[in-house]
């Protein structure tokens, strides 16, 4: 029964990294922008199928709320404010070959890793026993994603913390030291959006 | 578009926005107990002000969230992830150890370790979505 | 129960064949708001139809509510967010192809 399981699950996952690789090069080859940051959005969409496919719920949750949901809207934004169409730039072979053994050499060293939920890899059996059964015990909570993220590694969130507020504060000195379309405390009718709705 | 040529969308909008901040709210205090926590529920809050922003306009949202609200509250949530850290510090433990939080109880301590941190989690990444949405839809086309 | 198996069956399959139509439609209908009309079924009948069947997959509990409220958001807001991508697409002055051949009349504002 659990091998005729994994083996249905097997064909959804190739379904859904098939998807995944035809939106990747659309994305790529495509030069209307508007139609390229919607492919994205799908991309992320397809991410998070993918993710809940693999029982990481946790992760699913986050990919599919900033990627087709948050990223999508801001990349719109960025979008109405450039052109929406990208220039024509002539293809070189040069960088492509670069990229291609890169990503060759990745795919060679990928090879050497322990297959996926072997049961035997080093993660399995070091750090991941300890956390799971340290969980029940010190915080009594049925979330184990969270008791590793927050307290069993609160130091690499307070850098993730730390990275997004980085992020946040190097867009504002970019975007917001210059003038700004209208002041925001003198606006005659709140509800006269000549700007504002973008419906 | 004028106001009153988007009746169908503020009608929606009017009552959709309560239940997306409801929702954000629920998973963010639920991130001990399902799936959730700070990121997600930060990322949730800020796409219902987006929603708002867009329905009924710029001008709008800034007077329901003022700009220097968000800026503070950027710097806030970072603060509160280290003020707990340095918390723990001044009551006798290691740096973020959550348990010197709670001297009678270890467990009542991580879980309110746990609960400050993913608040200053989720009120940073609010703010951060709300400060970039804010900083490109209020510039003119370039 | 054989019963509620075989009608889930029934409704899953159903509801996946109204996604399937709604997409065709989508690749072969002319313009913009006709298209619209075929991802409508999506939204509508589909989702409601692969809801139902997985709802009585779920039984009685917390689960088929949850399946519900995520129906009714659905319903809620598919047409809507339809009606304004199709007045934002008609005020930018997307061109509406008429049925007696006049092809391309811009509606330009």
């Amino acid at each position: 029964m659990k091998m005729r399981r994994q083996v249905k699950s097997m064909w959804i996952e190739i379904l859904i990294f098939a998807l995944l690789i035809a939106t990747a090069v659309t994305i790529a080859t495509l030069r209307d922008l508007f139609a390229a940051a919607m492919l994205s959005g799908i991309f992320s969409l397809l991410c998070a199928c993918l993710f809940t496919l693999m029982d990481a719920v946790d992760v699913a949750f986050t990919e599919a709320a900033v990627g087709a949901g948050i990223s999508t809207v801001l990349m719109l934004g960025a979008l109405a404010l450039t052109g929406s169409r990208e220039d024509q730039q002539p293809m070189r072979v040069g960088p492509f070959v670069v990229v291609l053994l890169t990503g060759a050499m990745l795919l060679y060293g990928t090879l050497d890793m322990p297959s996926y939920g072997d049961p035997a890899a080093p993660i399995h059996k070091h750090v991941a026993p300890e956390y799971i059964a340290g969980t029940a015990a010190e915080f009594g909570l049925p979330n184990i994603v969270t008791a590793i993220l927050g307290s069993y590694r609160g130091f690499d969130t307070l850098g993730e913390t730390a990275v997004i507020f980085t992020a946040g504060v190097g867009v504002m000195a970019l975007l917001l030291g210059r003038r700004r379309r209208r002041d925001p405390l003198d606006s005659e009718a709140p509800c006269d959006d000549t700007q504002g709705g973008s419906v | 578009m004028r106001m009153r040529e988007k009746v169908l969308p503020r009608v929606a909008a009017k009552a959709f926005i309560p239940l997306i901040l409801l929702f954000g709210l629920y998973v963010q205090f639920h991130g001990d107990f399902g799936p959730g926590g700070g990121f997600q529920a930060g990322v949730i809050f800020a796409a219902g002000f987006v929603l708002f922003g867009l329905i009924f306009g710029l001008e709008t949202l800034q007077q329901v969230v003022p700009w220097s609200i968000v800026e503070r509250a950027v710097a806030l949530g970072l603060l509160l992830y280290g003020g707990v850290g340095v918390t723990c510090l001044l009551r006798g433990g290691n740096f973020l150890e959550y348990n010197a939080l709670d001297h009678h109880s270890s467990m009542h301590g991580q879980h309110l370790g746990l609960l400050l941190i993913e608040l200053g989690v989720g009120l940073t990444v609010a703010a951060t979505m709300l400060a970039i949405f804010y900083a490109l839809a209020g510039r003119e086309r370039a | 129960m054989i019963v509620l198996d075989i009608l889930s069956w029934a409704l899953l399959v159903f509801g996946a064949g109204l996604c399937v139509i709604g997409g065709i439609g989508l690749l072969r209908f002319p313009d913009v708001y006709t298209r619209a009309h075929a991802a409508g079924i999506n939204d509508t009948l589909g989702s409601w139809a692969i809801l139902l069947g997985l709802m009585l997959q779920a039984g009685l509990g917390l689960v088929t509510v949850k399946l519900a409220m995520l129906g009714i958001f659905l319903a809620m807001v598919g047409p809507v967010t339809g009606h304004a991508l199709l007045k934002a697409a008609y005020a930018y002055g997307v061109a509406v192809q008429n049925e007696d051949e006049k092809a391309g009349e811009e509606h330009v504002d």
